[in-house]
């Protein structure tokens, strides 16, 4: 913490604040009183939320009742045939493990490196994060025929003569996504301490919440010696979490690439899943986080400078993935590999183009809208963008599955993939569970890191100092998304 | 635990009681923020928090274990495949960097919570929750002789209210 105000030199004036730069300060925000009544006033129930959190329900249902089915019938309803062996649920497994790299990025990198705008979102983000992962770990269980089984995926020794082979890609996903889930809650819960104390202390009405909150707060009292371990502790974890966040989905990647299936076998991979995660996750962060601002009315918390700077991100890793795109291309034909150049034109224009059609539009041409200003700032256009890079990545991912193993070295394995009911209903189950999960979240704990956002908001000085408070320079100042709405 | 607390509205006026405090260094001070600021920890110059270490033993604890537990399990049910390495250091690094990072991360939080003593089971002398929203607060620990001298300097700098406490 204390991270975005800035050490003032001794040589300025003595009792000079620290002041946040101008693309990040929230001008409309005037004191900290605001802060909470504001940010804890979006944690009452309203029908909307009730409305969404039964369609999320609802969604929960048609999934686990094909799963239900799935159990029941075996795993052959599942449209799953020979070579094609892998299919809807690996995809929607890595779609959602990408999705959780957002969180940690936006939260743990960006933290290391002082960017600004991420006060604001992170805190979505890792929500985001916790329950995306949580999401894709369902996946290697939905994909078991005796799901009931689950526990021998772990790897230890047992006498059931299954030995781990620690130079599996599989098993090294268990300790990667273990950790990254177990590092990403406690980073979550961790940043949440002292907003679950103000939270503690707001209560007034319901002995039960703030017993809760109290033991969920632990007894955290705002002390500045609390708030300088806090503060370097809170480093540490971000320390940890960055390169975690690469290796993580650098070992997801290793499920493909230690495999010499035609498509998979490059060592351009792990850069690639990662670039891929993180632009993923950043279109999913915009699909929460604009609704939010606008139905919580935090449109002056997540201001339009916050929302261009994470869109220019979201541009740096569209061209990032791009980029890989176009250099899987080029591997292809340069290694004069004939089942790679066979695979690669029957993955552009062969049977599976539309699936490559919509994944370039959706990844490289429509992101390119983002180096235009006007649409980083547009939030209508930003929301269904996000949408279209949602539907790109989870493209990009069937387009990786499905071809390959569609496609192999022997002509006479070569075959085709139709998803069944019960994968499109699991695949919705998935987003009604993550939704679920989110939307519980969000009224029960802050979903702007309350403590965070007090350090960009000007403390209360009894002496008015000549400077002002503005930042001049190359930031832009702040826009609100009507005119006038905040003065 | 005898002592002073103090509320102050502004932050300005807190960090000049802090520092006039502590020049006369009448007691021994605990300041209450809504948000960290580096105007009140300089003021307070406080040493280095010491979590660091509990990071640095975990995170060595962690890549020992994690390189040790895929070589011990390896070497004792040994899977042999075309006359290859039992134990491969390339591979298992991902086993080391990953329990490095679990042990690690999980030993901050181990560190945090000794060094901030917390979890607290009970609101210990001193605390307001209005510290939680936008006040500041001061706890001078100090003899009840120094109190009235405490309070009054206090609220020279501007302090809302202060009280006696114990």
């Amino acid at each position: 913490m204390a991270t975005l105000s800035r050490p003032v030199p001794a040589t300025e004036e003595k009792m000079r604040p620290n002041i946040a730069s101008a693309d990040v300060q929230l001008p409309a925000v005037r004191d900290y009183e605001q802060v909470d009544r504001e940010i804890v006033g979006t944690l009452h129930p309203t029908v909307a939320w009730f409305i969404g959190l039964g369609v999320a329900i609802l969604f929960l249902i048609i999934g686990a009742s094909a799963w239900m089915y799935q159990i029941y019938n075996g795993l052959g309803v599942a449209g799953y045939n020979p070579p094609v062996m892998w299919g809807v649920y690996i995809i929607t497994f890595v779609f959602w493990v990408g999705i959780g790299h957002a969180g940690t990025l936006i939260s743990a990198i960006l933290y290391l490196f002082r960017a600004g705008f991420r006060t604001t979102i992170y805190r979505c983000a890792e929500a985001m994060t916790v329950f995306a992962v949580m999401t894709a770990g369902l996946f290697p269980i939905l994909h078991l025929g005796r799901p009931w089984k689950f526990f021998w995926l772990i790897p230890y020794p047992n006498w059931r003569y299954i030995w781990p082979q620690f130079k599996s890609p599989l098993v090294w996903d268990v300790f990667a996504i273990l950790t990254y889930l177990t590092v990403s809650s406690t980073f979550l819960y961790i940043g949440l301490i002292p907003d679950i104390a103000v939270l503690r202390d707001r209560e007034k009405t319901n002995p039960v919440r703030k017993r809760i909150l109290s033991v969920l707060s632990l007894g955290w009292r705002n002390s500045d010696r609390e708030w300088r371990h806090f503060a370097r502790a809170y480093l540490f974890l971000a320390a940890f979490s960055t390169p975690l966040v690469l290796s993580v989905h650098s070992v997801v990647s290793f499920d493909f690439a230690m495999a010499l299936t035609p498509g998979w076998h490059t060592t351009i991979f792990p850069p690639y899943f990662v670039a891929g995660a993180i632009f993923s996750g950043i279109g999913m962060v915009f699909t929460i986080i604009i609704p939010i601002r606008k139905w919580f009315n935090l449109k002056h918390y997540v201001t339009l400078n916050h929302l261009d700077a994470a869109a220019k991100l979201a541009l740096f890793t569209s061209l990032v993935v791009g980029c890989a795109y176009m250099t899987e291309w080029f591997v292809a034909w340069f290694s004069g590999n004939e089942a790679e150049k066979a695979f690669f034109a029957n993955r552009i224009w062969g049977q599976w183009w539309w699936a490559s059609a919509i994944l370039y539009t959706c990844n490289m041409v429509l992101p390119l809208s983002l180096f235009s200003q006007r649409l980083r700032r547009n939030t209508t256009w930003l929301f269904i963008l996000s949408i279209f890079i949602n539907i790109g990545m989870w493209f990009e991912r069937f387009v990786i599955v499905v071809p390959s193993l569609s496609h192999e070295f022997e002509p006479w394995q070569w075959t085709t993939y139709h998803p069944t009911w019960v994968d499109y209903a699991i695949l919705c189950g998935s987003f009604g569970w993550f939704s679920m999960w989110f939307l519980l979240f969000i009224k029960q704990l802050p979903v702007i890191a309350i403590s965070e956002v007090k350090e960009i908001v000007m403390p209360r000085l009894r002496t008015a100092h000549a400077h002002g408070t503005t930042v001049s320079g190359e930031h832009q100042d702040y826009e609100a998304d009507t005119p006038g709405e905040h003065d | 635990m005898r002592g002073v607390l103090a509320h102050f509205k502004e932050l300005d006026s807190l960090v000049e009681a802090i520092e006039e405090l502590k020049a006369k260094k009448t007691g021994d001070i605990t300041v209450y923020t809504p948000t960290p600021r580096h105007e009140i920890e300089h003021a307070i110059h406080a040493p280095p928090s010491k979590v660091r270490l509990f990071t640095l033993i975990g995170g060595l604890a962690g890549v020992t274990f994690g390189y040790w537990i895929a070589i011990w399990i390896s070497d004792y049910w040994p899977l042999v495949v075309g006359g290859k390495a039992i134990a491969s250091w390339v591979p298992y690094t991902i086993f080391g960097f990953e329990v490095m990072v679990l042990v690690g991360a999980l030993s901050t939080v181990v560190g945090l919570f000794i060094t901030s003593r917390i979890p607290k089971l009970t609101m210990t002398v001193g605390y307001d929750p209005r510290f939680s929203g936008g006040d500041y607060g001061l706890w001078l620990e100090c003899a009840p002789d120094n109190a009235n001298e405490a309070a009054a300097l206090l609220r020279g700098h501007g302090a809302t209210e202060v009280r006696s406490e114990r």
